[in-house]
């Protein structure tokens, strides 16, 4: 892996050359947040940015799309969502939320909407700092070896730049003279100290190696109850998060001759119907049950199969939702902390 | 004219709209019905937040739902003291102008022209005008394109705040529609003259009032802060009762409104004959080119006016749209007050439209809407009644129930009470019998003979209230017996008044008929003596009260005796009102 | 269902008390508008034609509630004659904004406030309900008014023979599908989680919290958005007032049950 250089002044020059070649997805602002976004105007680019509000899988699935169109013809699969994209400024934590869904969707069933799409784009990796939510570190999702193109590590007035791909190597040969190959010892000291002040950056952490036992213990604790009493079920949790990849299809006949559209649409198991089966029974008409079942398969089902929780600490089911039930909070109740919450709250007197 | 067909009436029977009852030669009866269930809008908001007052009162009505929101944000702005900046003032406009477009073009094209050209719906006229009612349809596309922009949805979107706007468009999406405006003028163009050209009967014609905002000085607009008559006369928003003066008939759950006891018009018509000499541009040309005396008391004339309107719209919204361009996109202006009273005044695309709120304690403590269909439902029925009468009287009965339609839908009332419901009844025989019962029944009415007892027929009524008093009725006047002071319709008690007189209806001589007073004024064939008794001083609720016992006279000569059918009739008056 | 003698399902499109909001959405189909009424034999559909025949129909879309005996009669009579019935928008499904007073004395009370002692001679005023009050009702299209992406695929399912395919979920799947900041986060009162998507959470979109005009969804999580909204500090009666607005009778038992609890 070969490690370069870039001024900071070289970084909107090395995209606009790079933006002729795709289309180029950057954080920008909306309100407070963050979002991916096509911009004209580089100077949008928010380079400290947190967590946008959808994760970058949004690029490679959007939330509602058209599968295929129908006619009396036939069907003619619709890959218009399919083009070329770069995605600059992905943090390190939604690097492995990609790499997860990619071996999702190479598995048994190939899912070549997502994999078109994701053969298509370009990873632009970019360091990021840790605010009260992120836990990315309790993950070890906080720094990233593989799944980008290239990644860049936001350092005084220069990046380091890592080459993590062939793709990405041709990408700086565009014009390679914005790059600095030789670098500075002063340069390389100025990342270590940089990567121990982060490190050290992380507020919380939480234990994901405790928690599948945990899981199994307490599968049958009132906590689970308790969540379900203040569950929106509204399921943005799932919405937000980097590793969901759950869908339901809906066909729109359309008039005059048109063609019908098969639309494909984000689904969470937090929400009734997902479970629902026909004839119209549900396997989890409680949302008792179906919190349970997305926090078995975030902190239990799949460390026990990957080793690794599909959980990648980005926390942004922290910052979304409105009665705090969230990995942080659910995780720290299965250990027996104390937790402030709403949820923990609710049953109790609320005074006017 | 071309004929007009309404093929078979769905759902007509009692399902509201507009009937007219019809007593041999005479209109004795003429309803304009909103079944349209009592909503009780104006309790649901009590207790609510202005804002949530915002989001309810569009639901009144899904054809005005930019309007309704337009006046209650002024309204409210006016209660809580809320002063925005001039780029919602101009956003404002255009979401308002995106609704005139939608509505008089769905109401031109889809409603009004098939009538005109002989189809029962727009669907079928595409079948002949194919290429009118396609660019027709993308032009009341581009209406709603607007109010979607600007409102968030075609119906009840709620951006639009009180103290601003949740979001503004982008300068890519104000050019578009800047741009899209300019390339429809030939189209508006095409419509308006057609509108302009199109043979508009002339029954019914008479004079009315009529009210629309005043948007300032010199200017035409849809919006204002008071409201201008066709006598000159203006009055503020906040006395917005001195014109309305609401009260409820009982076949329809739409308040009425008179101005001094006399119906008034609102709508496109009106703006037009208001402040049409204030149009500019082309706008203005197409004024001067079509306007004259029959748009001022003929109501199919709003089709024309509404074209123009259209036309104005087209006009304005690239000056709009430059001025917006050249301004920030300023947040919602946050507001503290927690009481206040304010009233707001727009101009619905079909008149004017008024909002007052009071708001206590930060939440709504009294409202009060009017809305333009309720106004104009008075002289709705009169020009209908004048319609009715008058193909009557020219044997053309046939055509009234189509005649009747077309002033209607002209009116364009919310579509959804206006649509194609128009009856003729017939009325029985001796109906004059149930209805003086009926009368007499529920209240004592006061009995006045007019007439001249040495005109032969023409005496009828003085000899019939004679003859009740011989017969001890009490409550009997005759004509030289009222002096002005006193005269019962000063008096705030409202027992029935009953004329006695002799009208000539056309009909067989003998024949009695018992109507509205009012009615008389709209029937011009009608001969009679009543005029001067009443003038202008009799309000509503004494008018409404008022009936003419009419004899058909066989004929009135000086110093003759009365003719023995009248004679007859007058017996058969006295036996009823004595038993 | 049958087919007429030209293959097309009879339609009928009704309206009872409401804004019109529904039938003029559907006028709103400037672009497809011909293809609807070349799709299916449209027999009645007051604000669109005149030639209106009743009879026997596959299908009556229905808007607006009850609020007259007359319309309840037209409304029995309707059933009658249709195959499927299928109340479209807020008023047919659960009974709009006129639907508040659900407490026959307080409407009562309501009525004679605005209309006094007068007697209406033709129509008997009832309180206000959703169609399903009394009648069997097949399907829901609710939505102040219906959106036009969902009557269009609706109206083609319906003329397929098929049932409608709607979200079942809350404005807040749309809401994030939009990538939208919540606004409860900002203790900003929203409905989102308890109102049936399918606006695409318009209201959101434009920085405005949801108020809820698509009626409740299903799984409404009603106790919890209200002790929410009571935690970020919101009156016990504003909250109270601000689910009932559109819901009519979709939160009646809930907020019934309220009434019973302690302020």
């Amino acid at each position: 892996m070969r490690i370069t250089k870039l001024k900071k002044d070289n970084l909107f020059p090395f995209l606009e050359i790079i933006s002729e070649e795709a289309d180029l997805w950057v954080p920008v602002k909306k309100e407070d947040k963050h979002v991916f976004k096509v911009v004209d105007d580089f100077s949008e680019i928010e380079m400290n940015s947190t967590r946008t509000i959808l994760p970058p899988r949004k690029i490679f699935l959007p939330p509602n799309f058209n599968m295929f169109s129908v006619s009396e013809k036939g069907y003619k699969e619709d890959f218009s969502h399919v083009t070329k994209k770069i995605l600059f400024g992905v943090h390190p934590c939604d690097i492995h939320g990609l790499i997860i869904l990619d071996n999702f969707n190479k598995q048994a069933y190939l899912d070549s909407y997502y994999l078109e799409a994701r053969k298509n784009t370009l990873i632009l990796g970019l360091s990021c700092w840790p605010d009260e939510y992120c836990f990315a570190k309790s993950s070890n999702t906080h720094v990233i070896e593989e799944g980008y193109d290239l990644f860049f590590t936001n350092l005084e007035d220069f990046f380091l730049v890592w080459i993590g791909s062939s793709q990405g190597d041709d990408l700086i040969r565009l014009k390679p003279e914005l790059f600095d190959e030789e670098l500075k010892n002063k340069d390389i000291q100025t990342y270590i100290n940089w990567q121990a002040e982060r490190n050290n950056a992380y507020k919380w952490n939480i234990n994901f190696a405790a928690l599948p036992d945990l899981m199994e213990l307490k599968y049958k604790d009132p906590l689970w109850e308790r969540l379900g009493d203040a569950c929106l079920a509204c399921g943005s949790c799932s919405n937000v998060c980097p590793t969901c990849n759950c869908y339901n299809i809906m066909d729109k006949q359309c008039l005059g001759g048109k063609d019908g559209k098969i639309m494909r649409h984000w689904d969470a198991c937090t929400l009734k119907e997902y479970s629902e089966v026909a004839g119209g029974e549900n396997f989890r008409e409680k949302r008792a049950d179906r919190l349970k079942l997305w926090y078995t398969h975030k902190l239990q089902a799949y460390i026990s199969k990957y080793g690794k929780p599909s959980c990648v600490g980005c926390g942004r089911c922290i910052a979304t939702c409105p009665v705090d039930i969230n990995v942080r909070t659910v995780g720290k109740a299965l250990i027996g902390e104390e937790v402030d919450a709403f949820w923990a709250r609710i049953n109790k007197e609320v005074t006017k | 004219m071309k004929k007009i067909s309404v093929d078979h009436l769905a759902r007509v029977e009692g399902s509201g709209g507009i009937s007219v009852t019809i007593d041999g030669k005479v209109v004795t009866d003429v309803k304009f019905s909103i079944f349209e269930g009592p909503r009780l809008v104006e309790r649901l908001t009590l207790g609510k937040t202005p804002e949530e007052d915002v989001n309810i009162v569009p639901r009144i009505c899904a054809i005005c739902s930019i309007s309704h929101k337009y006046a209650a944000i002024r309204a409210m702005e006016n209660a809580l003291s809320v002063k925005v900046p001039s780029k919602v003032v101009q956003f404002r406009e255009l979401m308002h102008l995106g609704e005139m477009i939608e509505s008089h073009s769905l109401h031109l094209y889809y409603l009004a022209l098939p009538d005109y050209v002989g189809f029962p719906n727009a669907i079928a006229m595409a079948s002949e005008y194919e290429l009118e009612v396609k660019i027709a349809l993308e032009m009341k596309g581009f209406g709603n394109h607007i109010m979607k922009t600007a409102s968030g949805r075609y119906i009840h979107g709620e951006n639009p705040v009180i103290g601003g706007f949740g979001k503004f468009p982008s300068k890519e999406e104000l050019i578009w529609i800047k741009n899209r405006a300019i390339q429809f003028m030939p189209f508006v163009l095409k419509t308006t003259e057609l509108f302009c050209k199109l043979d508009y009967p002339d029954t019914p014609e008479d004079d009315t009032i009529y009210a629309c905002c005043n948007p300032g000085q010199k200017k035409y607009g849809f919006a204002g802060d008071e409201i201008i008559l066709s006598t000159g006369e203006i009055i503020e928003k906040e006395d917005y009762k001195n014109l309305t003066n609401e009260f409820l008939v009982s076949h329809s759950y739409a308040k009425r409104s008179r101005y001094k006891g006399e119906p008034y018009s609102v709508g496109s018509l009106a703006r037009i004959n208001n402040l049409g000499e204030r149009l500019k541009g082309k706008a203005g040309k197409m004024y001067k080119k079509y306007f004259n005396h029959r748009w001022e008391k003929n109501p199919l004339f709003n089709n024309a006016a509404q074209a123009i309107e259209i036309l104005y719209a087209f006009e304005r919204i690239p000056k709009i749209i430059d001025k917006m361009l050249k301004l920030p996109d300023p947040p919602i202006v946050k507001y503290t007050k927690k009481e206040g009273k304010g009233t707001g005044i727009v101009e619905a695309p079909r008149g004017l439209l008024i909002h007052s709120y009071e708001v206590s304690d930060g939440f709504v403590s009294f409202t009060d809407i009017i809305t333009p269909t309720a106004q104009n439902a008075e002289d709705i029925e009169r020009y209908c009644c004048i319609a009715a009468q008058k193909l009557l009287n020219s044997g053309e009965e046939d055509k009234i129930r189509d005649r009747m339609e077309l002033v209607v839908r002209a009116f364009d009332p919310c579509i959804s009470c206006s649509a194609h419901m128009a009856e003729v009844k017939k009325a029985p025989e001796e109906d004059w019998k149930t209805k003086l019962d009926k009368i007499m029944k529920e209240g004592s009415p006061i009995f006045i003979g007019v007439g001249n007892r040495n005109r032969s027929d023409d005496g009828a009524g003085i000899e019939l209230a004679l003859e009740l008093r011989k017969h001890g009725i009490k409550d009997i006047l005759l004509e030289s017996e009222i002096n002005e002071r006193e005269a019962p319709w000063k008096n705030r008690n409202y027992r029935p008044l009953v004329f006695l007189d002799a009208v000539d209806f056309r009909e067989k001589p003998g024949k009695v008929t018992l109507v509205p007073i009012h009615y008389i004024f709209s029937n011009s064939a009608l001969s009679h003596r009543l005029l001067p008794f009443i003038s202008d001083e009799m309000n509503y609720e004494r008018l409404k009260n008022s009936f003419v016992l009419g004899v058909q006279p066989k004929s009135i000569i000086e110093g003759k005796k009365i003719s023995r059918p009248v004679r007859q009739a007058l017996t058969r008056v006295l036996e009823l009102i004595v038993n | 269902m049958e087919k007429d003698k030209n293959g097309k399902l009879k339609i009928g499109i009704y309206e009872l008390t409401g804004c019109a909001g529904d039938a003029l959405l559907i006028l709103d189909c400037e672009k497809e508008l011909v293809s609807i009424f070349k799709a299916a034999n449209i027999q009645s559909f007051l604000m669109a034609k005149s030639d209106n025949i009743d009879g026997e129909l596959d299908v009556a879309l229905v808007e607006g509630s009850v609020t007259t005996e007359k319309e309840k009669e037209e409304l029995l009579d309707i059933r009658k004659r249709a195959k499927v019935v299928v109340g479209i928008g807020t008023c047919a499904c659960f009974g709009g904004i006129q639907a508040v007073f659900l407490d026959k004395k307080e409407w009562e009370k309501n009525f004679k406030k605005v209309y006094g002692d007068i007697k209406m001679k033709h129509v008997k005023p009832v309180q206000s309900k959703p169609i399903n009050a009394y009648i069997e009702v097949d399907y829901y299209l609710p939505g102040c008014p219906i959106g036009k992406e969902q009557f269009l695929s609706t109206f083609n399912r319906i003329i397929r023979g098929n049932p409608p395919e709607l979200y079942g979920f809350p404005v807040c799947v749309e809401c994030k599908w939009n990538e939208n900041d919540c606004l409860l986060n900002k203790d900003i009162p929203c409905l989102g989680p308890v109102t049936r998507a399918g606006c695409g959470s318009i209201c959101i979109n434009h920085n405005l919290p949801c108020v809820g005009c698509w009626g409740p969804v299903e799984d409404a999580n009603l106790t919890s958005e209200f002790k929410l909204l009571r935690e970020k500090g919101f009156d016990y009666d504003f909250i109270k007032k601000k689910m009932a607005t559109f819901s009519g009778t979709g939160m009646a038992d809930f907020l019934g049950k309220l009434e019973g609890e302690k302020k």
